[in-house]
């Protein structure tokens, strides 16, 4: 066998039990009951901005602090504590993707993807208007 | 029924669809025109220079229509004709003019136009100097113009079924089912466009794209040589070209990568000039295939080996190119990126699946065509060759992108891996640690090799001067390394094994090209990238190592997020809220909001003004002073909220960046009541919140730009010098008057930087020259004007900004170079070279 064909075969070795160590680092997405069952460990849940429900939030007394209420894609209603500033146009989403862990019943999030009406619809709104 | 529509200009877009139409059209005749004389060149070389010349001049065709494409639309934009849908998206009447350009490339349609033209000018260069692999290659870009051709074109092959969308869509045909569009005379409501995202109006946005689409149809290049020299079945005649064009790329696009990165650092608040975010690994990625395919290509060049892997790699970094544009325009990304492109849905994700499909299939038939005939050698390498090791770091590299690949493309199996497991796959909670733990490894592996293998010849080298020299080297790295981990205080063992990685990298390159170049300039090129490539390693961790915010917010709570107590204050309050006028301690220095520009209805963009001050903590002298302006728009487009834009202050050795994450919202900031004053005679003073206003007397003559006199009108201004705490800041002349004698009305005088509004309320006159002043004042309560601001310290980046530009320069060193020397007709491809 040639050296080459050996290095190869440790790297391809090397490089598949990298490959499966790395699938243990994905997430999933959850829902806030599966999320509930192991509090403390960070998982992604899928969910809508609840919009009749208050959201608080005042800088003035800590710009980190952002409670709104959630729900997933189960149907169930959580109450979310975002650390960090009220994400903009977040009334205007209409799907959240917060990353987070329960903690008491409350979901503690540190990152929120919100997905916007495609500009697409949003155009149209905007030219129904006009008229 | 067919409505007569008002006020629509439709001669630009029946000539701009007549362009693409060409386009398309000329891009076809020239791939078959090249096939054609590919197929005759043997049998038939006369008919065969017939077909050349005709397929010359298709492409010519095509060229000149994807030009005129261009300036159609740019007429379209300029003349802000918004009954065309790209010009309604993607502009505005009040954008200015260099904004115009950026347009283009926001949209979809607008970048592969970009790419389409930046394949033509390529293409001409190549069809003027391939020679004899003139009609391969050409038949490949040509081909590949076809496909882009097709992206633009906007056929409908039934209600469902679209192929491509054209840039000359009318806005009543996007939006067929808006009820606007049933009157005829609809345009006289579209008065305006939607205008460009505010978050990429920036001189960036005017250079990046081009650059980074450059970079992307250079790829096409090697790709086409690549193709050519296996459908030829000759592997000489394509190393020259395609190691030259292959150099130009790995330039072009590493400098559009980190020119993002150096984008996102300025003016976008991601927080740092790279997040292993999907979009940016999708541009990543290509270029180190590139790079792995440039390396085994100069293997081969040298020795004969490694052809094989060769085309494998240049072709794969074209199909990943195509597919980053999968990733990328079709939103299948959706909720893992925060680029926000636009998805076109289902008709783009299939026909780019079809053109990935289509170069797959010619790739991997051609390679399984041309295996056998593919020259290998037999012979085992010797272990202390360079291209041994070159081979191994090329391989390390494929191994890397593929594992950024993967992760990046989670979105893209998640669907299978769910049919197959039943579990719903999301990316990494922490993508940056999740990439970084890999990717350490292999940046210490290729920076140790990349020092390496510069030092070893090909087939063999002497062991005995290579250990010596490299043992001198690594004991020099390793003294820095030692000094730089503990200045630096860089404790993670993986990364203090990177650092030396990067030390050696620096030392070891530096050494080679003065002790064994001996400075020759044009044959610097290798070691002055490798270089480059080093100090990019180190500017990657000294930066991002000890990244730090300094904005902690000291009036919140903290979350517990698992982590060291320190990690949970970083994690949970890295905003901190600024009043008016309050210092706040932030790091060394103490940070005070002291305003903002604000002027109604002159710039949408609103610039806080914050000033810094670090003083000595003994005599509490001050050391330095400065401001920052982060700016913001406030409710663009109608949208709630800001978005913002850091403001940075460099220093030689680190960066401040700060940028606004909220500020106090103006339309609800009018709150305060207001309070009567009054003064006797001049010289009064009227104490404020923040300051004070001295009375300087009454005044006759009013001239204000908001009254006009009328006969019977009274009209009397007071006047008041303002001075705040540290000294005058302006005058106010506050107008009372009686029209007809009768009515009072009052025009009232502020001072916006204090918040300080005054009304003259009442004129009491005691005699001929005396007479009172009643004044009622407003001013805003400071706790009412806030800004959230972010702060974080970059140390070093300098260091990484000057090691992508030594890099860059050294491919461009080794580009010209190698132009140089083909000029002259010395390249005994076989020969072993120092």
């Amino acid at each position: 066998m040639r050296k080459t064909h050996i290095v190869l075969l440790v790297l391809i070795v090397v490089a598949i039990s990298v490959l499966v160590s790395v699938f243990a680092d994905f997430s999933t997405y959850e829902t806030f009951a599966e999320a509930s069952k192991q509090p403390g460990k960070k998982y992604y849940i899928i969910g809508m901005l609840q919009k009749d429900k208050e959201m608080e939030y005042d800088p003035k007394k800590d710009a980190n602090h952002f409670i709104f209420y959630a729900k997933d894609k189960a149907g169930n209603l959580n109450k979310v504590i975002f650390n960090g500033e009220k994400p903009r146009d977040i009334e205007k989403s209409e799907q959240l993707v917060m990353m987070g862990y329960v903690d008491g019943g409350v979901f503690r999030c540190s990152k929120i993807q919100m997905k916007c009406p495609s500009k697409y619809k949003k155009d149209m709104v905007a030219v129904g208007n006009e008229s | 029924m067919d409505t007569q529509f008002v006020g629509e200009h439709l001669k630009p877009g029946q000539l701009g669809h007549f362009f693409v139409i060409t386009s398309f059209v000329a891009a076809l005749f020239s791939t078959f025109a090249y096939f054609r004389a590919v197929r005759t060149e043997q049998s038939d070389p006369y008919n065969s220079n017939a077909w050349v010349l005709l397929a010359r001049n298709g492409f010519i065709l095509h060229t000149a229509a994807v030009i005129s494409i261009f300036i159609t639309l740019y007429y379209i934009i300029t003349n802000h004709l918004f009954e065309y849908h790209y010009a309604w998206e993607h502009s505005s009447l009040d954008m200015p003019r260099k904004y115009l350009l950026s347009c283009f490339w926001e949209g979809q349609q607008g970048s592969f136009m970009l790419w389409t033209f930046w394949h033509c000018v390529l293409g001409l260069i190549v069809m003027r100097t391939a020679k004899v692999l003139e009609t391969r290659t050409m038949a490949i870009i040509s081909m590949m113009q076809v496909f882009l051709c097709t992206m633009i074109i906007g056929l409908y092959l039934g209600p469902e079924i679209k192929v491509g969308s054209t840039p000359f869509m009318l806005l009543r045909h996007a939006m067929q089912n808006a009820p606007i569009f049933a009157m005829p005379n609809y345009m006289e409501f579209v008065q305006d466009g939607n205008g460009l995202n505010v978050l990429l109006q920036n001189y960036w946005m005017v250079i990046h794209p081009p650059i980074l689409f450059l970079g992307f149809s250079l790829t096409l290049i090697p790709f086409a040589y690549c193709i050519a020299a296996m459908w030829r079945g000759e592997y000489q005649a394509f190393i020259k070209p395609t190691l030259a064009w292959s150099l130009a790329c790995g330039a072009v696009l590493g400098t559009g990568i980190m020119m993002g990165g150096a984008w996102a650092y300025e003016s976008l608040n991601f927080g740092g000039y790279w997040a292993w975010d999907p979009v940016e690994n999708a541009s990543l990625v290509p270029w180190i295939t590139l790079v792995a395919g440039t390396h085994t290509l100069l293997v081969y060049r040298s020795t004969g080996r490694a052809l094989t892997i060769t085309f494998i790699l240049l072709s794969i970094t074209h199909l990943l190119v195509w597919y980053s544009t999968f990733l990328t325009r079709t939103g299948i990304l959706g909720k893992t990126s925060v680029h926000a492109f636009t998805g076109d849905g289902k008709a783009l994700t299939y026909h780019l699946l079809g053109v990935i499909g289509v170069l797959l299939l010619l790739t991997v038939g051609l390679l399984v065509k041309r295996w056998r005939s593919i020259p290998k050698i037999k012979t085992e390498e010797a272990t202390l060759s360079r291209e041994f090791w070159m081979f191994i770091g090329a391989v390390i590299l494929f191994l890397a992108s593929i594992q950024i690949i993967i992760t990046t493309s989670i979105p893209v199996w998640a669907p299978f891996a769910k049919w197959i497991s039943g579990k719903d796959f999301a990316p990494p909670i922490d993508p940056m640690q999740h990439y970084n733990n890999i990717q350490v490894w292999v940046s210490i592996i290729v920076g140790i090799l990349s020092a390496t293998v510069l030092y070893m010849r090909y087939k063999n080298s002497d062991g005995k001067t290579l250990g010596k020299r490299l043992g001198i080297t690594a004991a020099i790295a390793l003294m820095m390394t030692a000094c730089v981990a503990w200045g630096q205080q860089i404790t993670a063992w993986q990364y203090v094994i990177m650092l030396f990685a990067a030390c050696y990298g620096i030392v070891a390159n530096i050494h080679y090209g003065i002790a064994v170049q001996k400075l020759k300039f044009k044959n610097l090129g290798p070691s002055v990238a490798h270089l480059g490539f080093a100090t990019v390693l180190l500017g990657i961790l000294l930066s991002s190592y000890n990244k730090h915010a300094i904005s902690y917010n000291t009036t919140g709570e903290s979350f517990n997020f698992g982590k060291s107590a320190q990690e949970n204050a970083r994690e949970s309050a890295e905003n901190v809220i600024l009043f008016r006028g309050v210092p706040v301690a932030m790091g060394d220095y103490f940070a005070t909001y002291t305003g903002d520009s604000d002027v109604a209805g002159k710039d949408k963009r609103i610039y806080y003004k914050v000033s810094y001050e670090r003083r000595d903590s003994a005599t509490k002298k001050i050391l330095e002073q400065f401001m920052l302006y982060p700016d913001a728009f406030i409710n663009p487009k109608g949208q709630q909220g800001l978005s913002a834009n850091p403001s940075t202050r460099h220093y030689w050795n680190k960066d401040i960046f700060t940028y606004i994450s909220a500020a106090a919202d103006k339309s609800k900031r009018d709150t305060g009541a207001y309070k009567s004053y009054t003064a006797n005679k001049a010289g009064d003073t009227i104490y404020l919140s923040n300051g004070y206003m001295i009375f300087a007397g009454l005044g006759k003559n009013v001239s204000d730009k908001r009254y006009t006199p009328a006969a019977n009108d009274l009209a009397v201004t007071a006047r008041f010098k303002v001075y705040d705490l540290s000294g005058p800041i302006g005058e106010i002349n506050p107008i009372y008057i009686i029209k007809d004698k009768q009515y009072v009305t009052y025009l009232e005088d502020t001072i916006s930087s204090i918040g300080l509004n005054a009304r003259f309320a009442n004129l009491v006159v005691h005699s001929a020259d005396s007479a009172s002043v009643e004044m009622m004042i407003k001013q805003a309560d400071p706790k009412d004007d806030y800004i959230v601001l972010k702060a974080l310290i970059f140390p070093y980046i300098n260091v990484l900004w000057i090691g992508v530009i030594v890099m860059v320069f050294g491919f461009f060193i080794s580009l010209g170079n190698l132009l140089s020397r083909s000029k002259r007709m010395v390249l005994p491809s076989l020969q072993a070279e120092e």
